[in-house]
């Protein structure tokens, strides 16, 4: 019982990577992207990897998220072993547990932005995905747009629209590749701001990739990604190898 | 859950349009294969069904047996008309004139097809009748003259006498043979016994003639098959006869297009299939980064092919029902005694072709485009051209399946699946050659074109496959428009305006000036005077020919002309002369047989003539034709030669009135059967024939209103023939002019399927156009110099491709004339220049039609859009 307790008073561990090794077979070599990454983070933590281009931050997102997979290592998202699911398995948990903005926005064009958001609500069965989709709609203060498909929204709009959906389905832990990298300076505040006010209202963990230095400096941690290498700029709690 | 995604999508997506492409391009392959098949049907059926009226029945069981009775019932059973016929040669009394005879003797019920009109008297306001009466003949109106008696008149027929009911107007199987036809009677069958003409050994010919449903006649000929013995044989129609051949080569037309149509349609799916799964790659990954598996982003996909598949073949099925419909009642109203008949092929090969396409040309791409890795939402490639190995397999097998399916005739369809493959190879090497080029070209360029040369150059691969297409879709519409042409031209050659309708048969040397005399007078231009005389081959090289065996046995088969003088009117057109139709198929039969050492008799008499110039539709194959010097020499028909193992100086021994005499062999000719106009296997040289006594056959072209000429010539010149083919050139006519019809109507169809592969290429390729003109536009390009760049782009290709396809056309034309249709080569000059002329044309319309848009649209719009 007492166990029970202290258990429940220790947070939670939201992603962790252990020995986390990713390389690919070039024509005549083969690249190590990742080298032995080390990492955990806690549910709630607001976590960004900087880097250089190219030097893998958008390769550990992708791992984390369950989009791709490790040359060895372990991977736990919300306790599940990732480096043991299948493609569908993978899927399926992101579905549950993940939520994804990206630099591009990467709306589906057939639809309108109501429809966009309340998408990932569908896949996962959730009920009262309109209702959600009108409700996210409004906090992003869009509710006039809703009939709006992509090509007939601005850059922030359609950021705005992305946000939404990333957050439909109350998601456990939200990845952000280069939210505002699209998005002129003042549009990329406001969208900063929008991704870290609702991500407070809603408990859920961060991770964010980004090369803006004051992006970077609103989350709790920073890690810098350097050849494949992590290490721990603004270390809070955890440890980083 | 994944349903309503997939519905949603759906919906989205038909109204994005991008969908309709795929839908259009099933849809035109179901409705090609439906209506093709089912025009073709129908033509077939109509023009089947036309010459079942010069059979007066759909199908007929010769004999030289009496009636087997348990035959009729059979017929009977199965729902069919059935008539009696005996035909023989007899002698007939009046006072103190006889005439030898052809007595038709027909049950009431005929005829069960065509029409049988017997006037009472030769007036033209005369009382008609259409069926026999017992006791009563009725007789062909040149006998009442030669026996001197009139209508109501009696004669004697066997050991019968009968009273003259009336004259034969119209008799729908009327004998079209010249020689030795001798005038008709016709009576009534239950008759016949009466008259004691029918004794052991009598040569009678046994018609069993039957009417109505095909299978019905199909379900008769397997059931009566064991009652069957050597003297009984089916007679259908002759596809040797200018209708015939016509028919034939309308046919292979209108499957040739057929099997083009379906090659484009099917290219047009793949196309837009594989452009719709690169166009949704990105989406696939983001609902994927969202959470969907790849078997529930296979099945929403998938989905949308099945629905738009199912729309499309339902909408294929009803057009092409409708078209083929439309096809029917057209012939219905053209020749007013058509019974269509409905088939079912046409749909179902229409519902199967649509679902090949769907699922070999379509369901790949889809299937490819859901395993696109979720992972891609991060890495943002741009969309590049692939080419999909299993595709083209899997795409090619189900062409050459459909081609088979279709065709029925796996050579051709293999033949013709090799050489589009051949083709494609050949344009891709070009291709990949030609836009190489571009770059040393673009040098000294204006900058316009230099930008288009070099998005000619960057983009090689889906250039050379787009090039490829545009030139296979231009080159099978050239196809098809220059045979078209073809066929329509060597049919009207064939029946020019004016041919010759009436001929002269039987005309002695005093007769001959009369003749030119009363045309003259008549303002009508005799045609040239074949002399004539009956004769018989005996030897070649001295060593005797033998006779045909088994032909004396049963005249069924021995001697066509005299036996069975009612051929059909189809068969007979050209059975003037030497033309007849046994003896052309006897030596067809067994030319390439008989090639060796073995020599096979001809067994009737042939039709000998003495020219000192070759007809005009002759062409002579082999040695030369004689000149005035040259004597006793002989020129014979190249199948006859080969019948007969002849070689050029051989010796052959003829017979003509019991008078032997000999002719080297000079040359050999290529005869036209086809063409109306006199044939003779065996031409000799002048010379020859100086003593025997000879009669004239010539040919002139009498007017509609002119036609009362005839009478009077049958009167003044009792004992010539007159036999009058304007029946059998107006249903030539109206057979070119339908078919003609109908292959525009499939140029028409197979263009648009063209024009669809042209639509869907270019779409491909739109995505990719709007981010480089954003980008373009960005750098400060102006509308101008990019609509230059654009048109200069398209204009290269729309060249390049119109190029390879007047190439290629010209070679395949050349084979399919010769090979498929056997007509003879020619150089095809307008080819040239409507070739390349089209493909700059339509690709440059087209491209331009498709991409003007994007070119009006505002900069921040256009990137914009290319951002989303």
């Amino acid at each position: 019982m007492v166990k029970k307790i202290l258990m429940s008073l220790l947070p939670k561990i939201a992603i962790q990577a252990k020995a986390l090794r990713k390389e690919v077979q070039l024509t005549d070599a083969r690249l190590t992207i990742l080298q032995q990454i080390n990492l955990t983070i806690n549910s709630g933590e607001t976590v960004a990897v900087v880097g250089a281009s190219g030097s893998g931050k958008s390769t550990l997102l992708g791992i984390l998220a369950g989009l791709d997979t490790v040359s060895s290592g372990e991977v736990y998202l919300a306790g599940q072993p990732l480096h043991q699911l299948d493609d569908d398995a993978r899927a399926q948990l992101r579905a549950r547990e993940v939520g994804f903005v990206f630099q591009s926005f990467l709306l589906l064009p057939s639809l309108t932005a109501l429809e966009n958001i309340t998408l990932p609500a569908e896949l996962a069965g959730i009920k009262d995905a309109t209702a959600r989709g009108r409700k996210l709609l409004s906090d992003v203060g869009l509710t006039e747009r809703a009939d709006f498909y992509p090509s007939q929204l601005s850059g922030g709009e359609q950021q705005r629209v992305a946000i939404a959906r990333a957050f439909i389905t109350q998601p456990a832990i939200l990845f952000a590749d280069e939210p505002s990298a699209n998005l002129d300076a003042a549009t990329g505040a406001k969208i900063e701001d929008l991704l870290f006010a609702l991500n407070e209202q809603q408990g859920t963990t961060l991770v964010l990739v980004t090369h803006n230095p004051q992006l970077a400096q609103r989350c709790k941690r920073q890690l810098n990604m350097h050849a494949g290498e992590l290490t721990e700029l603004k270390p809070e709690v955890g440890d980083v190898a | 859950m994944w349903l309503n995604i997939a519905a949603r999508l759906f919906w989205r997506e038909l109204r994005r349009g991008e969908l309709w492409v795929i839908a259009f391009a099933l849809c035109l392959a179901v409705f090609t294969v439906v209506s093709l098949t089912g025009i073709t049907e129908s033509v077939r059926a109509a023009l089947s069904q036309r010459s079942s009226n010069f059979i007066a029945a759909d199908k007929i069981l010769r004999s030289s047996l009496p009636f087997n009775d348990e035959i009729f019932r059979s017929a009977e059973q199965l729902g069919l008309k059935t008539a009696k016929q005996m035909q023989f040669s007899t002698m007939v009394f009046a006072g103190d004139l006889m005439q030898l005879v052809s007595v038709k003797a027909v049950s009431p019920s005929y005829p069960l097809r065509g029409r049988l009109e017997l006037k009472s008297s030769e007036q033209a306001d005369a009382k008609t009748s259409n069926t026999v009466v017992k006791n009563q003949v009725f007789l062909e109106p040149r006998l009442l003259q030669l026996l001197n008696i009139g209508i109501g008149d009696s004669l004697e027929l066997g050991v019968s006498r009968f009273v003259v009911g009336g004259i034969i107007a119209e008799e729908p199987d009327a004998p079209l043979s010249v020689f030795g036809n001798a005038p008709r009677v016709l009576m009534h069958v239950d008759d016949v016994a009466a008259t004691e003409v029918v004794q052991p050994g009598s040569r009678i010919g046994y018609r069993y003639q039957f009417a109505g449903d095909g299978s019905a006649l199909k379900t008769l000929e397997q059931q009566v098959k064991p009652l069957l013995t050597v003297h009984d044989r089916w007679q259908s129609l002759d596809r040797e006869s200018a209708v015939g051949s016509a028919l034939d080569r309308a046919e292979k037309f209108l499957l040739l297009a057929g099997l083009l149509g379906i090659v484009l349609a099917a290219c047009a799916a793949a196309v837009a299939a594989s452009q719709y799964s690169q166009r949704h790659q990105m989406a696939v990954a983001v609902i994927k980064a969202l959470g969907t598996t790849t078997a529930m982003a296979r099945r929403i996909y998938a989905s949308h092919l099945a629905m738009v598949s199912l729309f499309s073949i339902i909408t294929g099925l009803l057009l092409g029902q409708l078209a083929s419909s439309g096809a029917q009642w057209f012939i219905e109203v053209w020749l007013g005694d058509y019974r269509p008949e409905f088939s079912s092929r046409p749909l179902w090969l229409g519902a199967l072709t649509g679902l090949i396409c769907a699922t070999l040309f379509s369901a790949r791409p889809i299937w490819r485009l859901a395993a696109v890795p979720a992972l891609n939402v991060l890495r943002q490639r741009a969309l590049s051209f692939q080419l999909d190995l299993w595709q083209l397999v899997t795409g090619g097998l189900a062409i050459w399946l459909l081609m088979w399916l279709f065709s029925g005739d796996w050579w051709l369809s293999s033949w013709l699946f090799v050489l589009c493959l051949a083709f494609a190879a050949l344009l891709l090497g070009m291709a990949a050659v030609l836009v190489r080029l571009a770059k040393p070209m673009a040098a000294g360029q204006s900058s316009a074109l230099k930008l288009a040369l070099a998005n000619l150059r960057r983009r090689l691969w889906p250039n050379s496959f787009q090039l490829i297409t545009f030139s296979l879709a231009l080159f099978l519409t050239l196809i098809l428009y220059f045979l078209r042409s073809e066929l329509i031209s060597q049919w009207q050659q064939q029946v020019p305006a004016g041919a010759p309708n009436q001929f002269l048969v039987n005309i002695n040397e005093v007769e001959k000036p009369q003749i030119i005399q009363l045309l003259t007078d008549n303002q009508l231009k005799a045609g040239d005077f074949y002399p004539m005389v009956s004769g018989r081959v005996l030897t070649v090289n001295n060593e005797k020919l033998p006779e045909s065996e088994g032909r004396e046995q049963n005249p069924e088969q021995s001697n066509p002309e005299q036996a069975n003088p009612e051929r059909q009117k189809g068969e007979q057109q050209a059975d003037i002369a030497d033309n007849t139709t046994a003896a052309r198929r006897d030596t067809q039969n067994s030319g390439s047989a008989n090639s060796g050492t073995t020599r096979e008799g001809i067994g009737r008499e042939l039709n000998l003539t003495w020219l000192h110039a070759l007809p005009a539709n002759n062409q002579i194959v082999a040695g030369k034709w004689f000149g005035a010097e040259d004597k006793a020499q002989v020129s014979v028909e190249e199948k006859l030669a080969e019948r007969l193992a002849l070689e050029l100086g051989d010796t052959i021994g003829f017979s003509v009135g019991g008078q032997p005499f000999t002719a080297t062999v000079s040359s050999f000719r290529k005869v036209d059967w086809n063409s109306l106009q006199p044939n003779f296997f065996m031409i000799l040289s002048p010379d020859l024939m100086q003593n025997f006594p000879a009669t004239y056959l010539t040919a002139f072209y009498l007017p509609k209103q002119q036609t009362a000429l005839l009478n009077k010539m049958a009167r003044s010149f009792p004992t010539i023939s007159v036999l009058s083919v304007d029946n059998i050139l107006k249903q030539v006519n109206d057979i070119i002019a339908q078919v003609s019809l109908a292959l525009t109507v499939i140029l028409v169809l197979v263009f648009a399927a063209a024009v669809l592969v042209l639509v869907a290429q270019v779409q491909a390729t739109l995505e990719q156009r709007e981010q480089e003109l954003a980008i373009l536009r960005t750098l400060g390009a102006k509308t101008v110099f990019l609509r230059k760049a654009v048109l200069a782009e398209f204009a290269a290709l729309g060249l390049m491709a119109g190029v390879f396809a007047t190439l290629l056309a010209e070679v395949l034309l050349a084979v399919v004339q010769m090979r498929l249709f056997q007509l003879p080569f020619s150089l095809h000059f307008n080819l040239w220049w409507i070739g390349p002329g089209l493909g700059l044309a339509l690709i440059c319309g087209l491209g331009w039609l498709l991409l003007r848009h994007l070119l009006q649209l505002p900069t921040p719009v256009l990137l914009r859009r290319a951002l989303s």
